[in-house]
C-alpha cells in the first residue's frame, strides 16, 4: 500500500488571515493531518452582507483538508487541552501576535523541552521582534513596505498594489518551504526549530525586490515607476513588451531581447520588415518604436487571444492570453492536466478548486476534502488523539471549552 | 567539502543539489536551498551565460559603480544577488564529455532541479530516466512554465505570461485605465521557486521514509494559481469575475495610498471597522469628522470614498510617510510607508533592527550591503550569505576534488571548451550556437 506523501506528519494550526493558513494548506493538501483550532464562537461580522462572497471563497479555499477543533483559549482548561494537543504534533503553524503562544502555554521553549524535534513556524506580518512587531496590517499596508508597490503603476499616478493578496500567499508559500526544509532536516538530525517568518521580509526578499535593490547597492540606481513600453530592461524590444489589446481581449509578451526581432517579424507574418532600413539594428527599432508598435498593434487587432498565443508559440516568443479567473479553469491545457478539482461542501455545494501546485511521481495523494464545519472534528480529535472520555467531553462542551460541529 | 556554501548548521546541511537554471524560478529555488544549508552547485556553460552582456559599455548601471570591469559576468548585480551562497561550475552539456561529467556529479548528489524549457534536459540526454539510471533515488524537479505534460508543455513562457494566463494581470492596474497600461509583473516565477523548494524538501523527507527518489513536475502556472484560488472560487460562487480594484477594497474604507510631504512619497492606510474610523479621526485631530454621517458607517464610507480620500490626502500631505504611519499605528490602525527599493528599505528602522541587510564581500564585485535571509531560526546561527560564484570558479573544487577528475582530464576538458571561466562570443545572445545560426554578433546588444 503506497504511502501518502505527508501522512506521517501531524500539524497544529493556530492561524488567521492568509499567510499562516496557506502554509498549513500546503502541508494539508499533501496529506499531513492538520488540526486547525478556532474559538467555539466565531467573531461576528458587523456588516455580514458586505464582501460576503470573498470571505466565503477565502475560507473555502484556504481550509481544505483540515480537521476543525474548537477550544476557548481564554479558559484554563482550553489551554491545557491545547498543550496536550501541541505535544502530540510534529509541527505547529501559528500566526498570532508575537508573544501570544507563550501566553497560551505553547511557546517554543515549553514545547521543545519535551519535544526537541518539534518544528514551530510563526508567520507574522513583521516577525517576532523589531519595532513594528505589534503593528497592524492589511495586504495593502504591508505590500507598501516591501518595495514592490513603489515600482508598480504609472509615474504620474499613485503607486499600486498587485491584484489579490499576493504578499500574504507568497509568504505562506515561503513559510511552507522552510517548514518542510526543517522537517526534512529533522529526519537527518533529529533537531527541530522555531522558524520566524515575516511577511514583509518574505516579499522584500522576493527576486523582484532584491533584483531592484541590487543595482542600487552596486551603482546607486533607483528603479522608479515608468510608462509601459519604454523600458530598455528585460525585453529590450520595448514595442513588443507588455500587455496589448487584441481582437477579443488582451495578450502579454516578453520577447527575450534583440535576438527575437526575427521571431517577432515572423509572428506577425511580415518577415520583410527585417530588411526595412528603419528597423535593422536595435537602435533603429528603438528610434522608430512608435511606428513598429503601430504595425504590431494592427496585426494584433486582427487576431484573437488564442490565435496570438498560437502564433507566438510557433515563432518561439514567450507570449500568452490574459484570462479572467475561471477562464483558466476552462482552458484546454489545465483541463488536459486535470488541474482543477471539484469539491463538494455541505453548505456551499460543488465548486471547482485550484489543484496541487506540483505532481510527485512516487507519492500518492488522497482525494481532497472540503473545508470542515467549525468544530466538526472536536470529538474525533479530543477523544481519539487525547484519550478524553465521552463523559469528560460532555463536560468540556457544557463548560464552553469546546464545541462539536 | 568546499568552502562558501552557506551555513553548515542549516537543516539541509549534507544535502547536495545541482542547479541548471536561469532567470528567477530556478535560481530563487537554489538560493533558498542554499540559505537552508544545502550545498548548491550551479552548472553553467561558457557557451551560454545568463550574467548580462559580455561587453557592456563603460558606465552601464547595474555594475559596481557602473563599471563593468574586465570580467563583467562576475560583476552583474542581478546575477550576483540571485546566486548567493552557491558554488559555480561550467559544463557544456551539449557534448557527451559534458553530459557524462554531469552524470558523475549526479551520482554524488541528492537533487537536480531545472527551469529549462521542456525537452532541453532530454536533448542533453539527462532526462529523469537517465538521471535515475545513474542514481536510483535522485530527486529531480523540472519546471517549464506550463509543466511537463499537456498541450502547452513546449510553449515558451516568462513570468509575465504566466501572470496573464492565470488571471492575475486582469486583476491588476488602475481601475479607470486599460490593462494594456499595466506594468510587467513576473511574480509567478518567484512563487514557482519557493514552491519548488517546498516540493524538493517534501521529497527529501519522503526519501528518508521510503528510500525512494522522485520526479517532480512543477508547472509555474499551477504553482501560482492557488494564490488566486479564492478569486476563482468567488467567481464560481457569484457567477461574475472580480473587477479590478486598484488600491481599494470592497470591505474596508478608507483603503488606499495617500501623498505625503516630498516628491513621490506615499503612505498606505487601511481602516477595518467603524471603531477604527473614529480612532482615525482622533489621530487626524478631526474629532467632528467622526460624526459626519457621510463617513460614519462602512456602507457610507464605501459610498463616499472619493470625498473621503480627498479629506485624508489633505491631512497626509502635511506629514512625512513615517509620521502618518507611526501616528495611525499608535491608534492600532493599519498603515505603512510606501518604501522604494533603493534607500528607503535600507533606511527602514524595523528592517535595520532585524538585521535584514548583510554586507557581502564578492571577490570581483567588492563589498555591498545586500538583502538578507527571509527567515530566522531559533536554534541555528543566522544565515550568512556567501558571495555568488564567478563563472566556473569552483571547477577545480567540484570536478577535481569532489568527483576526482585528474589534472590532465581537466586540462583536456578545458582545451575542448567543455569547461572554462571566460564566456565565448555569443554566449550572452542566447547561446553561442544560436547566435551563429542567426548570424548575430554580440555587438547587436
Amino acid at each position: 500500500m503506497p504511502q501518502v506523501a505527508l501522512d506521517s506528519v501531524r500539524v497544529l494550526e493556530l492561524t488567521n488571515e492568509i499567510a499562516g493558513p496557506y502554509c498549513a494548506k500546503m502541508l494539508a493538501d499533501f496529506g499531513a493531518e492538520v488540526i486547525r483550532v478556532d474559538p467555539p464562537a466565531p467573531v461576528a461580522q458587523p456588516y455580514p452582507d458586505i464582501n460576503d462572497a470573498e470571505r466565503k471563497a477565502r475560507q473555502l479555499h484556504l481550509n481544505t483538508n483540515r480537521k476543525s477543533v474548537t477550544l476557548d483559549l481564554e479558559l484554563e482548561r482550553g489551554r491545557d487541552v491545547l498543550l496536550d494537543l501541541a505535544l502530540r504534533c510534529d509541527v505547529i503553524v501559528e500566526s498570532m501576535r508575537p508573544g501570544m503562544a507563550e501566553i497560551l502555554g505553547i511557546g517554543y521553549e515549553t514545547l521543545s523541552r519535551s519535544r526537541p524535534d518539534i518544528v514551530m513556524t510563526s508567520v507574522t506580518p513583521f516577525g517576532q521582534d523589531g519595532p513594528y512587531n505589534q503593528w497592524s496590517y492589511t495586504e495593502l499596508t504591508l505590500f507598501a513596505m516591501t518595495g514592490a508597490m513603489h515600482r508598480e503603476g504609472l509615474p504620474n499616478r499613485y503607486p499600486l498594489k498587485y491584484g489579490g493578496e499576493i504578499a500574504q500567499y507568497f509568504a505562506g508559500t515561503t513559510a511552507a518551504a522552510v517548514t518542510m526544509g526543517t522537517l526534512a532536516g529533522v529526519t537527518l538530525t533529529g533537531i527541530g526549530d522555531w522558524i520566524d517568518i515575516s511577511i514583509l521580509e518574505a516579499m522584500a526578499g522576493h527576486p523582484h525586490q532584491i533584483g531592484r535593490r541590487a543595482p542600487f547597492a552596486y551603482s546607486g540606481e533607483n528603479d522608479l515607476r515608468i510608462e509601459p513600453r519604454t523600458s530598455a530592461a528585460g525585453g529590450r524590444e520595448p514595442y513588443a513588451v507588455g500587455t496589448f489589446r487584441c481582437k477579443d481581449g488582451y495578450v502579454s509578451f516578453l520577447p527575450l531581447g534583440p535576438r527575437m526581432w526575427p521571431n517577432i517579424a515572423q509572428m506577425i507574418g511580415q518577415p520583410e520588415l527585417r530588411e526595412d532600413p528603419r528597423f535593422i539594428t536595435t537602435q533603429d527599432r528603438s528610434d522608430n518604436r512608435l511606428e513598429l508598435e503601430r504595425i504590431f498593434q494592427e496585426w494584433l487587432e486582427q487576431h484573437t487571444r488564442m490565435e496570438v498565443f498560437d502564433a507566438a508559440h510557433k515563432a518561439g516568443i514567450p507570449g500568452g492570453p490574459v484570462l479572467e479567473a475561471l477562464e483558466a479553469a476552462d482552458n484546454e491545457h489545465f483541463k488536459e492536466r486535470d488541474y482543477f478539482q471539484s469539491i463538494e461542501h455541505p453548505d456551499h455545494g460543488m465548486h471547482s478548486y485550484t489543484g496541487l501546485p506540483f505532481r510527485l511521481s512516487d507519492a500518492p495523494i488522497s482525494s481532497p476534502s472540503s473545508a470542515p464545519l467549525l468544530g466538526q472534528h472536536s470529538r474525533e480529535v479530543l477523544t481519539g488523539l487525547l484519550d478524553i472520555s465521552d463523559d469528560e467531553l460532555a463536560l468540556l462542551v457544557k463548560g464552553g471549552v469546546t464545541s462539536c460541529g | 567539502m568546499v568552502n562558501g556554501s552557506g551555513t553548515q548548521t542549516g537543516p539541509l546541511s549534507g544535502i547536495r543539489a545541482l542547479e541548471l537554471a536561469e532567470i528567477w524560478a530556478g535560481p530563487f529555488c537554489g538560493s533558498l536551498l542554499a540559505d537552508m544549508g544545502a550545498e548548491v552547485i550551479k552548472v553553467e556553460a561558457i557557451q551560454r551565460i545568463a550574467r548580462g552582456s559580455i561587453r557592456p559599455s563603460p558606465g552601464t548601471s547595474g555594475y559596481p559603480d557602473s563599471e563593468p570591469g574586465e570580467r563583467p559576468w562576475n560583476r552583474h548585480a542581478n546575477f550576483n544577488v540571485l546566486s548567493r551562497s552557491k558554488l559555480g561550475i561550467t559544463l557544456d552539456l551539449t557534448t557527451s564529455d559534458g553530459a557524462d561529467t554531469f552524470k558523475e556529479l549526479v551520482n554524488v548528489s541528492d537533487v537536480v532541479f531545472t527551469n529549462y524549457a521542456f525537452g532541453v534536459m532530454d536533448k542533453f540526454g539527462l532526462g529523469y530516466e537517465e538521471l535515475r539510471k545513474v542514481k536510483p533515488d535522485i530527486i529531480a524537479l523540472f519546471t517549464p512554465g506550463y509543466g511537463n505534460t499537456g498541450p502547452y508543455r513546449t510553449f515558451r513562457s516568462m513570468g509575465m505570461v504566466i501572470d496573464a494566463i492565470t488571471g492575475h494581470t486582469a486583476l491588476r492596474g488602475y481601475p479607470d485605465m486599460e490593462i494594456s497600461r499595466n506594468s510587467l509583473v513576473h511574480h509567478p516565477d518567484a512563487v514557482a521557486g519557493a514552491t519548488a523548494v517546498f516540493s524538493i524538501c517534501l521529497a527529501i523527507h519522503n526519501r528518508a521514509r521510503t528510500g525512494k527518489g522522485q520526479f517532480i513536475d512543477l508547472s509555474q502556472a499551477e504553482a501560482f494559481m492557488p494564490h488566486l484560488g479564492e478569486v476563482y472560487l468567488e467567481h464560481s460562487l457569484v457567477g461574475t469575475p472580480r473587477s479590478r480594484r486598484g488600491n481599494r477594497h470592497p470591505g474596508m474604507a478608507p483603503h488606499g495610498t495617500y501623498p505625503c510631504v516630498g516628491d513621490d512619497e506615499w503612505v498606505a492606510v487601511s481602516v477595518k471597522s467603524d471603531e477604527q474610523w473614529r480612532d482615525m479621526c482622533q489621530a487626524m485631530e478631526m474629532p467632528q469628522l467622526a460624526h459626519n454621517p457621510n463617513f460614519e458607517t462602512l456602507p457610507a464610507r464605501l459610498q463616499n470614498q472619493d470625498e473621503l480620500d480627498l479629506i485624508i490626502s489633505r491631512w497626509t500631505r502635511q506629514l512625512s510617510k513615517y509620521q502618518v504611519a507611526n501616528r495611525l499605528q499608535e491608534h492600532g490602525i493599519a498603515a505603512g510607508p510606501v518604501l522604494d527599493c533603493g534607500g528607503d528599505t535600507y533606511d527602514d528602522p524595523h528592517l535595520q533592527d532585524r538585521g535584514y541587510f548583510q554586507a557581502v564581500d564578492h571577490p570581483d564585485a567588492g563589498v555591498h550591503l545586500l538583502s538578507g535571509p527571509i527567515w530566522r531560526m531559533h536554534n541555528r546561527s543566522e544565515v550568512r550569505h556567501e558571495p555568488a560564484p564567478g563563472l566556473g570558479q569552483h571547477n577545480e573544487d567540484v570536478l577535481g576534488d569532489l568527483i576526482g577528475l585528474s589534472h590532465s582530464r581537466m586540462a583536456e576538458l578545458e582545451a575542448t571548451r567543455v569547461i572554462g571561466t571566460i564566456p565565448l562570443d555569443g554566449a550572452d545572445m542566447g547561446g553561442v550556437r544560436r547566435a551563429r545560426e542567426r548570424g548575430l554578433s554580440s555587438s547587436d546588444s
